[in-house]
């Protein structure tokens, strides 16, 4: 049956529809929200679209500088480096690498935190405590000197920066989840399921988990902030990343040496990772202030 | 009429902690016995601290006490057996804000109960979640909505429909009614009798308002400090009550109605 | 004189989409040591009109009024600020769970020093503390703790609600008000505590004939303690009286079924038989009906109930209601 909206129609979402609208009318986390989006598709796509490759370089065009000075030259928009490589398609490039490699570390150190928080939060005494604690030893290593560590022993390589960023962030999830599934657990409706009958991986699985995603992906966006600066940063250390790989990092350490006769080599790569740890933490922030707004409605 | 649930020498006590804990503290329960038959109300009362909850999640299988058996129909029930007892016992919580999932909507939180313990094809399911939803008083497409857009007493009213879903035999209310506007506990009430004499259901009524007691229930169990101190038919004993902690109780009560018949 | 005099208070909801008037012209006054009941269940406005009065609501309720005295001043006359300081003078508000209402870091004493009002205190600065910490003793005593030197030094989570409460009247005596706000003070209580609080309220309005202004949801459970009750509904005026004309003499259908639904209305029914309730449930916010908001449930209900019904008053018993029930109903 057809119906036009004739009535002012009273609307109840659904908690998540609820979130999704608080978080649509702040206008900076729609900004940081549609840059998230940008770089995704970018990740994507971008080695379909870049005009050039980003490993071979034109000899004859090396340190073009972007295309908006008197030098420049169009087809070359951001310029080229010291082996005439286009600094678009690097860049382009380097989302898949940097943001793209982000993303999945954050997804595999969120799906093992998630089991291992949730085992440890359904088991009690000493089971839980150890399930809880015996990756906090990590915590205590700086990323950085754990990769250090990691390619001392297994070599140089994005894989095994990717194994380094991981290994840091699964406690994190451990911990939020562990402390989140014990709060649910205290709640009525969960004891109303378990005097249902309910196994307790059901229990887990349809009545706690629609309640704590919010509160996973808000720090899931945090942890993907820190996974991008920890590969760029790796890379720009030469342990990540290797030549001629185009992640932001090293294409950044690259530049250094030329900085003051082209400094757009070091510049450009530096604006992307700035833009994307920004857009990252605009979301994560929209998300827990939408997430704020929702309890106290 | 045979008795549906039969308690006999239910007894919980602390669980001490090895060697530090000295103090030797009074049971929860201790002893408690009594039995309830079909169509009939046993109403539960005491000071907080009595027993009164613990009581109630032991029956509902929440807590197992430490000794003591539970029959139902003659069968004595295992603690832990969740699927067998949830057929029969059911309860009813008493701040029904949060006896409902949040994120679920009143056709998944009914779901649930049924898809564990009954073999109905999802058709059947549906058919069983609208019934039961007219049975008390809502709509059946209210099966599509999420808890946030019901009311107080509404909530209510989908907490009675879960426990009732599964046909069981026995609800505990513990409290259930205590947070209700006056007018929406005598509907409440007047639902429950309906039920009760549809379905053939006995009642377990945990409450301090004496007149819901006086008017709802059939017999009356006083419970101090974890054990009965006394029981009887409900207005004998409100009438008559013979224990110091039952006359204390009454005076409550009896006090504020004696003073209006003054007036 | 009358203490508080209100007319025609409104207060509205200012929504992007629409404006909803929660509390719909209700008229209230009471004399000096009267103490008077606000019944109503939830949704019928009453906390929002104490709140009102008291003037701690937000930005997005409006309140307007025709009348709004004080022991004669006029306060709508008045600038904001010295509207508040009159009032948080001579009016002070207890709440419904007096244990969220204590601060949990702080002891009870170091509270209640702080609610003493310096200018109760004489002597010079040095002897200040010890003034205060005396006073505190005092106004435990009045509410009715004897050991205060525990109870000075313990912090809120290792008392009981009962406790609680008398701790938060004792703190709202400290300023000496003239009127006190009880908003549901007893709801979270066993009913001998709340005989307890109720009868210590009944004291102080006999001993010190401080006004009191009883809000609850249960018309039976004050009718011992006040002298006059008002009635709402949906945030409308529905009736008003002195307690005996409430309670024996109803006169609106909705204040009838209230009375219907107590359980000494219910001592003569046959035990387990159904009671006497209105259909329907409360109207929420976005959708009340118009003109009197009990027309959908009213068993009386006519074709002028859609229009708003104006205040009739029978020797100081106030009604609104088109069609009253004027017959006594006839009781066995």
């Amino acid at each position: 049956m057809a119906r036009d909206k004739i009535y002012l129609e009273e609307v109840f979402p659904s908690p998540f529809m609820q979130l999704w609208m608080i978080f649509r009318k702040t206008p900076v986390a729609m900004a940081g929200f549609s840059c998230f989006i940008f770089l995704v598709v970018l990740a994507i796509f971008g080695p379909l679209l870049a005009p050039h490759s980003p490993v071979e370089g034109q000899l004859d065009m090396i340190l073009l500088p972007p295309a908006w000075h008197s030098d420049g030259n169009v087809s070359y928009l951001l310029g080229t480096d010291e082996l005439g490589r286009d600094m678009l398609s690097r860049l382009m490039y380097g989302t898949s690498l940097t943001f793209g490699l982000s993303f999945i570390v954050v997804l595999i150190s969120l799906v093992v935190g998630v089991i291992i928080g949730s085992l440890s939060a359904l088991t009690t005494g000493m089971k839980s405590s150890f399930l809880n604690h015996f990756l906090d030893v990590i915590l205590s290593i700086p990323s950085l000197l754990l990769a250090i560590i990691i390619v001392a022993i297994l070599g140089p390589g994005l894989s095994n920066t990717v194994w380094a960023v991981v290994m840091v962030l699964i406690p994190q999830f451990i911990h939020i989840t562990r402390y989140a599934v014990k709060e649910e657990f205290r709640k009525d409706y969960v004891l109303a399921s378990r005097l249902d009958g309910a196994s307790p991986f059901r229990i887990l699985y349809y009545s706690i988990f629609p309640n704590i995603v919010d509160r996973i992906m808000g720090q899931a966006t945090m942890a993907q902030s820190a996974a991008i600066l920890d590969i760029a940063t790796l890379g720009f250390l030469g342990l990540g990343a290797q030549i001629p790989m185009p992640e932001w990092g090293a294409t950044l350490a690259n530049g250094l040496d030329l900085f003051y006769i082209a400094p757009w080599t070091v510049y450009l790569p530096g604006l992307a990772i700035l833009f994307s740890v920004v857009a990252t933490n605009l979301v994560g922030e929209g998300i827990r202030h939408a997430l704020k707004l929702r309890k106290e409605r | 009429m045979a008795e549906l649930l039969k308690v006999e020498g239910l007894t919980k006590s602390y669980q001490s902690k090895g060697f530090w804990f000295n103090k030797t503290q009074p049971p929860i329960l201790d002893s408690v016995s009594f039995a309830v038959k079909a169509h009939k109300t046993l109403a539960i009362i005491g000071k907080t601290g009595s027993g009164k909850s613990s009581l109630a999640k032991i029956l509902v299988g929440a807590e197992s006490a430490t000794s003591g058996q539970i029959y139902l129909n003659g069968q004595a029930l295992k603690a832990g057996s969740y699927q067998h007892r949830c057929q029969h016992i059911r309860m009813i919580f008493q701040d029904s804000g949060t006896t409902l999932n949040p994120s679920l909507t009143i056709q998944q939180l009914l779901d649930e109960p049924l898809k564990i313990n009954t073999p109905f094809d999802e058709k059947k399911r549906t058919e069983l979640i609208r019934q039961t939803l007219q049975k008390v008083g809502l709509l059946g497409d209210h099966m599509n909505f999420y808890p946030h857009m019901f009311s107080g007493g509404q909530k209510q009213r989908i907490s009675l429909a879960r426990a009732i879903i599964l046909q069981p035999q026995v609800i505990i209310l513990d409290e259930a009614l205590a947070s209700l506007d006056p007018s929406l506990r005598s509907q409440m009430i007047n639902l429950l009798l309906d039920l009760q004499q549809q379905m053939g259901l006995a009642y377990i009524l945990i409450s301090h308002n004496m007149g819901i007691i006086r008017h709802f229930s059939d017999d009356i169990m006083v419970l101090s400090e974890g054990k009965v101190v006394e029981t009887g038919k409900t207005l004998d004993v409100m009438a008559n009550p013979q224990h110091q902690v039952t006359q204390k109780l009454m005076m409550n009560q009896n006090f504020q109605l004696r003073s209006k018949k003054n007036r | 004189m009358n203490l508080l005099d209100i007319r025609n208070l409104s207060i509205e909801l200012i929504n992007e989409d629409q404006n909803i008037l929660a509390v719909d012209k209700v008229s209230l006054s009471m004399k000096e040591g009267e103490v008077r009941g606000i019944v109503g269940e939830s949704g019928s406005g009453k906390s929002l009109l104490a709140q009102a009065i008291v003037g701690v609501l937000n930005d997005k309720w409006h309140v307007h009024a025709d009348r709004f005295h004080w022991r004669g001043i006029d306060l709508l006359r008045l600038p904001m600020h010295e509207r508040k300081e009159i009032l948080s003078r001579d009016i002070a508000m207890i709440f419904q769970e007096p244990m969220a209402c204590l601060d949990p870091t702080t002891s009870i004493g170091e509270q209640l020093s702080e609610a003493i009002d310096d200018s109760n205190l004489t002597g010079f600065f040095w002897q200040r503390q010890k003034q205060r910490q005396a006073e505190a003793i005092k106004l435990l005593h009045k509410v009715g703790i004897k050991k205060h030197t525990a109870c000075i030094k313990s912090y809120p989570h290792q008392l009981t609600e009962a406790v609680c409460q008398r701790v938060m009247i004792a703190i709202a005596l400290a300023r000496k008000p003239i009127l006190l706000i009880a908003d549901e003070p007893t709801a979270a209580m066993e009913n001998t505590n709340q005989g307890q609080i109720f009868r210590l309220l009944a004291s102080l309005n006999q001993l010190k004939s401080m006004a009191i202004l009883l809000i609850s949801h249960d018309l039976e459970n004050i009718t011992h303690w006040t002298h006059t009750i008002t009635v709402m509904y949906s945030g409308q005026f529905v009736e008003a009286g002195t307690t005996d004309q409430i309670f024996k003499k109803a006169m609106h259908p909705y204040t009838q079924a209230l009375v219907d639904s107590s359980p000494m209305a219910n001592l003569h029914l046959p035990a387990k038989s159904r009671l006497m309730t209105l259909p329907g449930s409360i109207p929420i916010l976005q959708h009340l009906p118009i003109g009197c908001r009990l027309g959908p449930r009213c068993p009386r209900a006519q074709q002028d109930c859609v229009k708003s019904p104006a205040v009739s008053n029978f020797h100081g018993h106030k009604v609104s209601c088109h069609f009253p029930l004027l017959t006594k109903p006839n009781r066995g």
